[in-house]
């Protein structure tokens, strides 16, 4: 519990500062090293030689936003759960081990209720949903 | 001194990329200033000396709302994302008449006064406090916090995380035709 | 207890002589001092960066028999400059449907994510940089960063090669992320902080005391954390956001010159970090296995080594994987993710939760060798 000097946060800003420095530096010694013979085959996307069409930029499947809302979820409750942890063992010197421990699990029982929930009704499968809509569809 | 570049960097980060969201035309490009406005947001916590809730900050937002709302915009998907007159400048027919823009700037200028009203007094009343160039830990006080004063909060809030699981996992399902 | 580098050089004499040398101006020393230790990492993480990549040419031809690159310098061993050399003369080309901005942007993101990392990672105990009290937390939540620039890297490119890899990258990190964020806390548990100061001075000496040691579930919260930590960084065998055989290059096909290199760069020494981050937490860190009462540079200097071996042995393993196991189907990832890690990595924390409370905290070397106390 020693009090840290705000000098600590010093080199996260360093670090961030030589990462945009880098990468700036890298990109103005490439203008300066590099050849430009910019033309329109050359800019075109790789699509392995075939003539690209349309736009990349379409409609994509809604489980990978079905992952970040369960990624989210899994992450506030670490986030809920990490300064418990951090105390835990202090508690249990404390001789109240046994009170942080029902918290603690109470906690974690819901999350589990959570996931065994998602579990058996196959929103973990991540080709079952896919099957069961197209078979629905034809 | 550090302290007050730190500021500095954070309150430019958070206003600048502030502005740049609403004025900005493309989706994409707004959510990636929101991005940085979320980080300046961080680094302005961490000058106040609330390191968890800092982290907290870059982990639950920069980590997961900023890439859900990335995901969401390619749910969308089709056109091109650029959004026509909608910006700040462009005042396009759907952002309202003469009448609502009057009424909004009303309830504007009546919150401001109201904030201001009450911020004056809560900050004549504070004492001056030196800074004292120390960065406590905050995590051991919220540990405790959480198991001892507001365990009831504590408990609930993970009954209401699984609600809101059960409520991502239905809506995401296959809908029976 | 030094909490950054600084606060422990200031514990020496030649600190004062150094102050006075700056007009007694603390700010303007501590800043120098941080800038010189930021450079020295940054450069030594470019060099295993770039010799990664020559490792992993060397080992990859070894377990294939073959020679792997022999060219440059002894043994090939200047590959990595050459390679550099080579990716700065490249010509930069952007595809024309491009989204000029976030297609600058994302190897940026990508470089910002990964060094701001480094400002954590506990080389030894008194050259760590900046030892937080919320140390592990803040690197897990910056790392995030990364996630968002694999996604902004396909997104801009505007191919369709990029744009599926970059969904699938982004997707794979966030839900990996949750195994290794739960592992994690089984640690913080033991450790009772998430400071690496903390969690390091839990393991002091012989390896009986490291926390993959410390209890069954330690043991197993290693794997879980490693094989989490593989998919986080896109290593195979869960490369499949940059499948060679299906997605060109994945988020970054379209990148050239120094643009992918910084892409390429930020993975390597992710992987890096990846791996010290594991040596920290489970490995004993940078621990030596005797305690010493005294404390000299030099016994730090030795700290550094014994860290970076157990970093870079992990470093060895990861290179290992990736030409040992055949690459998972996509459906198999999200499985394995969600119907394997996560429960396992649950499982762990609520046994280390129990063992906490029944064993008051004691290794299972501790309880054999206390014979019952």
């Amino acid at each position: 519990m020693t009090p840290t000097s705000f000098d600590g946060l010093m080199p996260v800003v360093i670090f961030m500062g030589i990462a945009v420095a880098l990468f700036w530096g890298g990109h103005f010694a490439s203008v300066l090293l590099a050849p430009s013979k910019p033309s329109h085959l050359k800019s075109t996307p790789y699509e392995c030689g075939e003539q690209p069409v349309g736009s990349a930029w379409s409609m994509f499947n809604v489980r990978f936003y079905v992952v970040g809302l369960i990624f989210i979820i899994f992450d506030v409750e670490s986030v809920l759960m990490f300064p418990v942890a951090a105390i835990f063992r202090e508690l249990n010197d404390m001789g109240q081990g046994a009170y942080a421990l029902i918290i603690f699990l109470s906690f974690i029982s819901v999350l589990i209720e959570g996931i065994a929930y998602c579990w058996k009704k196959g929103d973990l499968d991540w080709v079952k949903s896919f099957q069961v809509s197209h078979k629905k569809r034809s | 001194m550090f302290l007050q570049v730190l500021f500095l960097l954070s309150a430019t980060l958070t206003i600048g990329c502030g502005i740049a969201v609403a004025v900005t035309r493309n989706l994409m490009h707004s959510c990636v200033f929101l991005l940085g406005t979320l980080i300046g947001i961080a680094g302005l916590y961490a000058t106040l000396g609330a390191d968890f809730v800092a982290v907290t900050q870059i982990m639950v937002y920069v980590g997961g709302i900023v890439i859900l709302m990335l995901f969401a915009v390619m749910l969308t998907g089709g056109k091109d994302f650029v959004s026509r007159a909608q910006n700040l400048l462009g005042l396009a027919p759907s952002m309202g008449n003469k009448w609502t823009f009057a009424l909004s700037g009303l309830v504007g200028v009546v919150f401001i006064l109201t904030n201001v009203k009450l911020l004056m007094s809560v900050a004549s009343s504070l004492p001056t406090k030196e800074i004292n160039n120390e960065l406590p830990s905050t995590v051991n006080e919220i540990g405790h916090l959480l198991v001892k004063d507001h365990v009831l909060a504590f408990e609930l809030s993970s009954v209401l995380l699984l609600g809101a699981l059960v409520g991502a996992a239905i809506i995401a399902r296959p809908r029976k035709q | 207890m030094n909490q950054t580098v600084v606060s422990y050089l200031a514990q020496y004499e030649f600190f004062d002589s150094l102050l006075a040398l700056f007009g007694g101006n603390q700010g303007l020393l501590t800043f120098v001092i941080f800038m010189i230790f930021c450079l020295a990492i940054v450069g030594m993480c470019a060099t295993i960066g770039g010799l990664g990549t020559y490792a992993e040419r060397k080992i990859s031809a070894d377990i294939q028999a073959r020679i792997g690159p022999n060219r440059v310098g002894p043994y090939g061993i200047l590959q990595f400059l050459a390679d550099g050399v080579k990716m700065m003369t490249k010509e930069d080309v952007m595809p024309f449907s491009a989204d000029k901005f976030l297609f600058y942007l994302a190897p940026m993101l990508a470089l910002v994510g990964v060094f701001a990392t480094l400002a954590v990672l506990p080389f030894s105990t008194g050259f760590t940089l900046s030892d937080m009290n919320v140390g592990i937390f803040y690197l897990i939540a910056i790392s995030s960063l990364v996630g968002v620039s694999v996604f902004l890297g396909g997104y801009a490119s505007n191919s369709k090669w990029s744009m599926l890899g970059g969904m699938r990258g982004a997707s794979q990190i966030i839900s990996y992320e949750i195994p290794v964020t739960i592992s994690i806390l089984a640690i913080t548990l033991l450790a009772g902080g998430m400071g690496f100061g903390t969690i390091s001075a839990h393991q002091r000496g012989l390896p009986t005391n490291w926390f993959i040691f410390h209890n069954p579930f330690s043991f197993i919260a290693f794997f879980v954390y490693f094989v989490g930590a593989l998919a986080e960084t896109n290593r195979a065998p869960f490369d499949l956001p940059e499948a060679e055989s299906e997605l060109v290059s994945g988020y970054h096909t379209e990148y050239t010159g120094m643009r992918f290199g910084f892409f390429a760069l930020a993975e390597y020494i992710e992987v890096f970090v990846v791996c010290g981050v594991g040596a920290a937490l489970f490995l004993g860190g940078s621990n030596l296995p005797v305690d010493l009462s005294f404390d000299i540079i030099p016994l730090q200097l030795v700290e550094v080594v014994i860290f970076m071996t157990k970093a870079l042995l992990l470093y060895y393993v990861v290179i290992w994987i990736r030409w040992t196991f055949p690459r998972l189907r996509v459906d198999q990832l999200m499985s394995i993710c969600w119907k394997y890690l996560t429960p396992i990595a649950i499982f762990n924390l609520v046994g280390c939760a129990i063992w906490v409370v029944l064993f008051n905290g004691k290794s299972v070397a501790q309880l054999l060798m206390g014979g019952g106390h």
